[in-house]
């Protein structure tokens, strides 16, 4: 995507050859050496005797479960740990040469840059267009103009945000948000790259691309470490693989060796969707014996096709697919929704137009009844936000009907709505206030006016469907993110609604989380409750759901279940927002 | 660059200004407007000198629109209470409808009323012509505190900012029942859920944002560059030094006048 510019910042010939395996230490931009690290007030430690040597021009992928200790470590490397974020380190923690526990984070930033999992708050507020925010820190560094106006256009280019350069910072999506911090950092071109869960929001399509960054940087001889839930990304990106567990290292080596670890699975990170699916077609005698599990979806796909190579391959694999996605039992698309009775939500042609003049729905026709389980995707902008905010009255169409249960949304308010639509969406902190979390999930049914007993009795069964009986005396934003929105998620389940609507609900979760949302979906289902999902996460969305809906340009331009789409509504949905891995393969097979 | 703020983005005159320049400007034109004691000195540079600038700046519509805006009920009340109770001598009056109004008394309405314009229209024609981030860019050059500059173009920015969440918070309270539509009763109970994520969302991004600014070497040692170019000829320099004495020439002649006229 882009080469080497002028201007940048060239590693040693020794730091290059410590990139190869035996890597002393004090050459390493990336040299922790028995570091524990326990915040101020806390009891427990976040990071627990961490020894670790990042060579030079490494991707070093760091995972574990939420509050494993994979932001601290990142906030570690770039001296925020412990400038900032006040606490006791013991142990040497060197970056690029200097020691983090002596060097102020204003000394470090030459050195290395950090880049967090929230774009929004990641912004600096002090310049109006994302070309002047991406220069920012350049002109902080003093960099020449000239210099600094070639390496802000090589960072937009590398991040494809060029087209958006004269937007201000605070009108773009989260996703573009998350592109352009990075951007920011890169363009600082520093030797040392942290980046904390930088996929939070991106879609497929920018996931690939920032992989292509990262290898990019790689090659120049940039050191990344990047703590990340996603593994499949992981998978694709990563030289190495480091395993955290409630702060001590669990794992440390390359990605096919640390990401097949069982340990993986025993504390709850989990293995990449290849690596399950390659595991389960293992267990069921579709694979190789000695072949190892794979890590990636190319990797999986040529152990699919080894294992039946005078067969159908296509059949074969479509088969060995179909039976080991991930799926959470009694799935295995057999949608459980019922006819018989009104639709939960029905929109009739349904137009609306901002205040701005964007047309964002176009006659848009939707029912969902009873027991669907639905995935609603599409590329930004493409309407899904405004149809949302239509299922439950926040939006009210221009032209066209919508009914909520069988009432028009406009003779009728939000909260009426809300007995039959919950929605949970995407920025969380836009929901949670109350001072524990057991408080907060009672918010809602007692909004809807239930009994006490009822309230109660729905309150705890959402604290324990989303596995938070351990907080619920916790204040809710003393939790790591990822709890958090799990609170969100039972703040609204707790409500009864017949219809939840989920707005990127696996953002930032970790793979036991994302489990638990796969059987809380199924378990709804079962009760004739339905779902709506809106993700890019389109594994997931395979996963746990059956029928998908793609938006684009304010239409539904694909309407249908995984199970049964054919060649055609695969090219659609590929086009539009990528395929989830089982349908990848599918789809190349054939 | 986006509209932000009174920033209309035109090429005109003053767009084409050093904004160091166009504060000297508005700066004297404000001080003339208290300093030159004849009548209708307010009119006067309100016709003979903002009118012009707005014309040449291309944004003389939305300026009077503005202006005439915010300013209108003052101008009216100004010219009833003073047209109809100013204390005079003079007898002369004018008759409207069933109102007699002292001449003397809308004489002073007019000329207090355009010197208040001037007032207000000199620094309005300075934030319509020139971005704020140009304009804090040029202030901290010229030796504001960064820590200042930086502080006040975070304010204009995060004000819609905060809108903005506060609409999401809105939605998504609503979406969990909460009626913000009703009785007063019901008015109270939903404030502690509106206004509490906002509240924890703004000290919790406040927070985040000093990380991020730090990262983005904010408080970095050594001198500072900036990627747009904010051009000041000679010719600007030597106009602004010439505005400065004229501003303190007319402070020295009134404080002289005061004291020996």
């Amino acid at each position: 995507m882009f080469e080497a510019q002028s201007g940048f910042n060239p590693l040693s010939a020794a730091m290059l050859d410590a990139r190869m395996n035996d890597v002393s230490p004090h050459l390493a931009p990336i040299a922790l050496r028995r570091v524990t690290f326990t915040y101020a007030g806390a009891t427990e430690p976040a990071l627990r005797d961490v020894t670790l040597t990042v060579p030079a021009g490494q991707i070093c992928a760091v995972i574990g479960r939420a509050g494993a200790g994979k932001s601290t470590l990142c906030a570690l490397c770039a001296g925020f740990v412990p400038h900032f974020f006040r606490g006791r380190l013991d142990g040497d923690a060197v970056v690029d040469g200097l020691s983090v526990a002596t060097h102020p984070i204003a000394e470090l930033v030459r050195h290395v840059a950090l880049v967090g999992s929230n774009a929004f708050s990641q912004i600096s507020g002090a310049r109006f267009t994302v070309y002047d925010e991406v220069a920012f820190g350049l002109e902080n560094l003093g960099v020449p103009r000239p210099e600094m106006i070639e390496r802000v256009e090589w960072a937009l280019q590398a991040l494809g945000i060029d087209h958006l350069r004269d937007r201000s910072p605070y009108a773009l999506s989260g996703g573009q948000q998350q592109r352009m911090v990075i951007a920011a950092a890169l363009a600082m071109r520093p030797p040392v790259l942290a980046l904390d869960e930088p996929t939070s929001q991106l879609d497929p399509p920018a996931m690939a691309e920032l992989a292509d960054v990262l290898r990019a940087l790689s090659r120049q001889g940039i050191t990344i470490l990047v703590a990340e839930h996603r593994l499949e990304w992981v998978a694709e990106v990563a030289e190495r693989v480091v395993a955290l567990d409630r702060g001590a290292i669990l794992a440390d080596g390359a990605p096919a060796e640390v990401l097949t670890d069982p340990r993986l699975c025993e504390c709850g990170i989990g293995w990449p969707r290849p690596t399950q699916m390659a595991a389960r077609a293992r267990a069921e005698g579709r694979w190789v014996p000695d072949r190892p599990l794979p890590i990636t979806v190319a990797d999986l796909a040529a152990g699919l096709c080894a294992v039946a190579p005078d067969q159908d391959a296509a059949h074969e694999r479509d088969g060995a697919i179909r039976s080991t996605a991930v799926q959470p039992d009694g799935k295995n698309g057999s949608p459980r929704m019922t006819h018989a009775a009104e639709p939960i939500v029905s929109l009739e042609a349904v137009h609306f137009t901002y205040p701005t003049g964007v047309e964002a729905l176009r006659g848009v026709s939707l029912t969902v009844q009873r027991g669907e389980r639905i995935a609603l995707v599409g590329r930004n902008g493409a309407g899904k936000s405004t149809l949302v905010r239509h299922l439950n009255g926040l939006l009210r169409p221009l032209r066209g009907r919508a009914l909520v249960n069988g009432v028009d949304t406009r003779t009728t308010t939000v909260a009426r709505c809300a007995r039959h639509v919950g929605v949970v969406f995407q920025d969380v902190r836009n929901q949670l206030f109350a001072r524990t979390v057991r408080d907060e999930i009672r918010f809602g049914p007692r909004n809807l006016g239930f009994s006490p007993e009822k309230v109660s009795a729905l309150t705890e069964a959402a604290i324990d469907a989303l596995d938070l009986r351990d907080v619920v005396d916790e204040h809710p934003y003393d939790l790591p993110h990822a709890r958090r929105r799990l609170v969100a998620i039972a703040a609204v389940l707790a409500m009864d609604t017949t219809l939840l609507v989920l707005d990127e609900p696996t953002a930032g979760l970790d793979s036991a989380s994302i489990s638990l949302l796969v059987r809380l979906i199924d378990d709804l289902a079962a009760r004739q409750r339905s779902v709506l999902v809106v993700s890019h996460d389109l594994d997931f969305c395979y996963e746990a759901l059956d029928r998908v809906i793609l938006m684009r340009e304010g239409q539904i331009a694909l309407d249908g279940r995984f199970a049964n789409l054919d060649n055609t509504q695969m090219a659609t949905l590929d086009s539009d927002v990528g395929l989830p891995i089982a349908l990848r393969l599918r789809y190349v097979s054939t | 660059m986006q509209r932000t703020g009174l920033f209309i983005e035109r090429a005109g005159f003053l767009q084409r200004l050093n904004p160091l320049t166009k504060v000297t400007g508005a700066l004297l034109l404000i001080g003339a407007t208290f300093l030159l004691p004849a009548p209708l000195t307010g009119a006067a540079l309100l016709g003979g000198v903002l009118l012009p600038l707005a014309l040449a700046s291309r944004v003389a519509r939305r300026f009077f629109d503005v202006l005439l805006k915010t300013l209108l009920p003052v101008l009216i009340s100004l010219a009833l209470v003073q047209g109809l109770f100013f204390p005079t001598s003079d007898p002369t009056t004018i008759a409207v409808g069933p109102f007699l109004f002292r001449r003397a008394g809308l004489q002073f309405a007019l000329d207090t009323g355009s010197r208040l314009l001037v007032v207000a229209g000199a620094p309005l024609i300075l934030f319509q012509t020139t971005h704020p981030g140009t304009l804090v860019q040029a202030l901290i050059q010229s030796g504001m505190p960064r820590s200042i500059g930086y502080i006040l173009l975070v304010a204009l920015q995060l004000i819609p900012a905060i809108s903005e969440r506060a609409v999401g918070v809105a939605e998504a309270q609503r979406a969990r029942g909460l009626e913000t539509e009703g009785n007063v009763l019901q008015r109270i109970r939903g404030v502690l859920p509106l206004v509490s994520p906002l509240i924890i969302g703004a000290l919790v991004d406040a927070e985040e944002r000093a990380m991020a600014i730090e990262a983005r070497a904010f408080n970095a040692p050594g001198p500072k560059t900036w990627v747009r170019d904010i051009p000041d000829p000679p010719a600007e320099r030597i106009a602004r030094i010439t505005m400065l004495a004229a501003l303190g020439s007319m402070v020295v002649w009134r404080v002289m006048m005061f004291f020996f006229g």
